[in-house]
């Protein structure tokens, strides 16, 4: 009873946390657009959050660098479960443009699991919130 | 009390959450006495990608699109000096209209990167309604881009030769309606800037720069023309149509972050002057040329006016399809020097909106760690915690 | 064009202030661009020179080049006074590459220093911190990535290796 009331609450209102890992900022920008007026994420309950304790789901952009790994998988670990991973751009799903270059890792699945991609370089501001969208209903699923 | 200062031997706690409005990581190691900046050891390692080496490896016109993305946000001006920079190694020009085209796109890009960074400043001080007001008049800036290019971020729309895509005369209708509803939204920011006594209170006569220092220091665009010093790569050095485009540089005299602030403002007035003046004085014809695929051994370099201040790109090319050597030096780089400078003597609580000042493309994962000197006690703040200090402190004031 | 003669004069200047025979090679690039190459000795001489008696006040950054054919490396100087550019290089050897430091002349060229030393091994003497920039802390001293005759493979197996040694941060 009281466990079906967490998930609720959870898919009524998720809390994200946003990780650069080495992104070239346009995805940035993207999800942060996705919060500012014209698309207004916060009106389905997202709320971006500043630490990872308080975080369900990490919105992970860019591709992870080498130096970055450890922290990510530190704050990976910090987040309470259940934990969900959506990754942003396709440098967060493969590296993108930064494959071959000698300082990243192909795609944050090879760190951590990823649970949701959003394709795109970056993706629009819409397709970010689908990818949130998407990530619910496998949430209820649950 | 001063000792020799081991960065290895800072207590650091990993503080993963990032500020959702600056982007990538840097670590900032603080010393200070008290609540005083006394010292600032910047390490602004963690997006090192490893570009100029890839670079190497892939044909120009492939790196066009990795060059882009050195930085999303000045992405058009990246791939303008890129190309500029083939076009003169391979010594070719590219058609007038392109060279308007290109100058239009990237006064737009102008436009929506200072939005977007008084913005976040505003974010920083604690005036989110402004922030918010801000962002959403951006993405009229954006719809225009999205209009000419197809994309709202990264364009793709500078190519070695030319540009992609042509402004046709309806684009063009509609960039001079957006201009000039954008023109009337500053002026209400202006006024802002100008009145609103909370914002003055944090701004003003904190972070100064002489423009002795800003020089000496290397620092450039709006850090450095916030100081005073008139110089601008568009009128110093001009590249592509701006020889033709008449324009002012905007400067402000105090050096202070409300320098910073004002020449931006400023500086959003005179882009939509010129995208105006260039669309109207837009000569016809192709817009785009041929270029050879291999390109002969060469050196060059090219020069462009990034939105954050010079963008510098240095070619080598071999005789092949890819090229021997490229070297791209960002404009943060060279403000780091410069920012350090202006945290010196300040308080903690200063931080954010100083270190916000540059418009740093690298701030993301930011973690400052502190070392006051006196007690040895050392602790790490990401951002957001900084800025909640900096809120609180300002608060009790 | 203006600006060109304006170059051609500080050339003669630079010339005649560091004398012309250590001025090895000239090559005008448009618009407003001139490549210089002077002995390794003579380099502080030159940049002193261009900074205090042509004006020039900016270093926009430092190039390495890897010239592996002829077993040298190159490191350029480019200096502007906002509009024309003097891109002053030198020649040093690939095997012992070590130029005189110029931030004692230029404050604002300490990081750049520090990013060629980075990536080129280049060392630069005399200059006041020359620790890593751009690579990471636990980077092998003696990797320097933009050497031509290391490839991205071979980067990524030493780094992996490191890290199965205990490395961290790489
Ligand atoms: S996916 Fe594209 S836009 Fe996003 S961080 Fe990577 S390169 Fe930048």
């Amino acid at each position: 009873m009281a466990l079906g009331l967490v998930k609720w609450a959870r898919i009524k209102s998720p809390w994200i946390l946003h990780f650069n890992t080495g992104a070239c900022n346009a995805c940035d920008i993207e999800v942060l657009a996705a919060l500012t007026p014209r698309f207004d994420v916060e009106r389905f309950g997202i709320l971006l959050k500043g630490s990872p304790r308080h975080a369900d789901v990490m919105v992970v952009t860019g591709s992870v660098t080498r130096q970055i790994r450890d922290r990510l998988v530190r704050v990976y670990e910090q987040m309470p479960e259940p934990k969900f991973v959506l990754a942003v751009g396709n440098c967060a799903a493969t590296g993108g443009v930064f494959q071959q270059c000698y300082n990243v890792y192909e795609g944050i699945d090879k760190v951590i699991p990823v649970d949701v991609y959003v394709p795109g370089c970056p993706p629009r501001p819409e397709a970010i919130i689908y990818g949130v969208v998407k990530l619910l209903e496998k949430l209820a699923k649950s | 009390m001063s000792g020799e200062y081991e960065p290895e031997s800072i207590f650091e706690i990993p503080v993963g959450p990032q500020h959702p409005a600056l982007k990538e990581p840097i670590l900032l190691h603080f010393k200070i006495e008290g609540d005083i900046i006394v010292d600032v050891i910047p390490r602004p390692a963690y997006t090192h990608r490893g570009i100029e080496k890839a670079t190497e490896a892939r044909n120009y016109i492939q790196n066009i699109y990795l060059c882009e993305r050195v930085c999303g946000i000045c992405s058009f001006i990246h791939t303008l000096v890129y190309t500029q920079g083939v076009e003169r190694l391979a010594e070719v020009e590219p058609p007038p209209r392109a060279k308007y085209i290109r100058v239009i796109v990237s006064e737009l890009e102008r436009i929506h990167s200072h939005a977007l960074w008084l913005g976040v400043a505003a974010h920083e001080l604690g005036f989110d309604t402004l922030f918010y007001y801000i962002w959403r008049d951006r993405e009229l800036v954006m719809d225009l881009l999205e209009l000419i290019t197809g994309n709202r971020v990264n364009y793709a729309m500078s190519t070695v030769g030319g540009v992609r895509r042509d402004i046709t005369d309806e684009v063009a209708h509609q960039i001079k309606k957006g201009m000039k509803i954008f023109r009337e939204r500053l002026d209400v920011y202006t006024e802002v800037v100008e009145q609103e006594p909370t914002l003055r209170k944090r701004v003003v006569d904190v972070g100064k720069l002489s423009p002795h220092d800003a020089v000496a220091l290397c620092a450039v665009g709006p850090t450095l023309r916030a100081t005073g010093v008139k110089r601008d790569v568009r009128a110093d050095d001009p590249y592509q149509a701006y020889d033709e485009i008449p324009f002012n540089v905007a400067t402000y005299h105090t050096g202070d972050v409300l320098a910073q602030i004002v020449v931006r403002v400023l500086e959003m007035y005179e882009a939509a002057n010129i995208i105006d003046y260039a669309l109207d004085h837009m000569p016809g014809g192709p817009i785009r040329v041929k270029v050879p695929w291999n390109i002969a051994p060469n050196e060059v370099i090219s020069r462009g006016e990034a939105p954050r201040g010079e963008l510098f790109y240095y070619f080598k090319s071999n005789g092949t399809e890819k090229p021997e050597r490229v070297k791209i030096r960002t404009p943060t780089l060279a403000n780091i020097p410069a920012v350090r400078q202006m945290l010196l003597g300040y308080h903690i609580a200063e931080i954010p909106i100083v270190f916000a000042s540059i418009d740093p493309c690298l701030s993301c994962t930011a973690r400052f760690s502190f070392i006051d000197v006196k007690t040895g006690k050392s602790w790490v703040w990401d951002r957001e915690q900084l800025r909640r200090y900096s809120l609180k402190w300002y608060g009790k004031q | 064009m203006a600006g060109k003669t304006s170059l051609e004069e500080a050339v003669e200047k630079l010339k005649a202030g560091i004398g012309a025979e250590n001025v090895l090679e000239v090559k005008y690039q448009p618009p407003r661009n001139v490549f210089v190459l002077v002995k390794t000795e003579k380099l502080k001489d030159a940049v002193s020179y261009i900074m205090k008696n042509l004006n020039y006040q900016y270093v926009i950054t430092i190039t390495g080049v890897d010239l592996i054919k002829q077993n040298q490396m190159e490191v350029i100087y480019h200096l502007t006074d906002y509009s024309n550019t003097i891109s002053l290089r030198v020649r040093i050897p690939r095997d012992n590459p070590k130029v005189p430091t110029i931030t004692d002349i230029i404050p604002g060229a300490t990081l750049y220093e520090r990013e060629v030393h980075d990536m080129f091994g280049i060392v630069f003497e005399g200059h006041p911190n020359l620790v890593k920039l751009l690579l990471p802390d636990g980077w092998p001293e003696d990797l320097h990535p933009l050497r031509k005759d290391v490839t991205v493979q071979q980067i990524r197996e030493r780094l992996e290796e490191e890290r199965k040694k205990g490395v961290r941060g790489i």
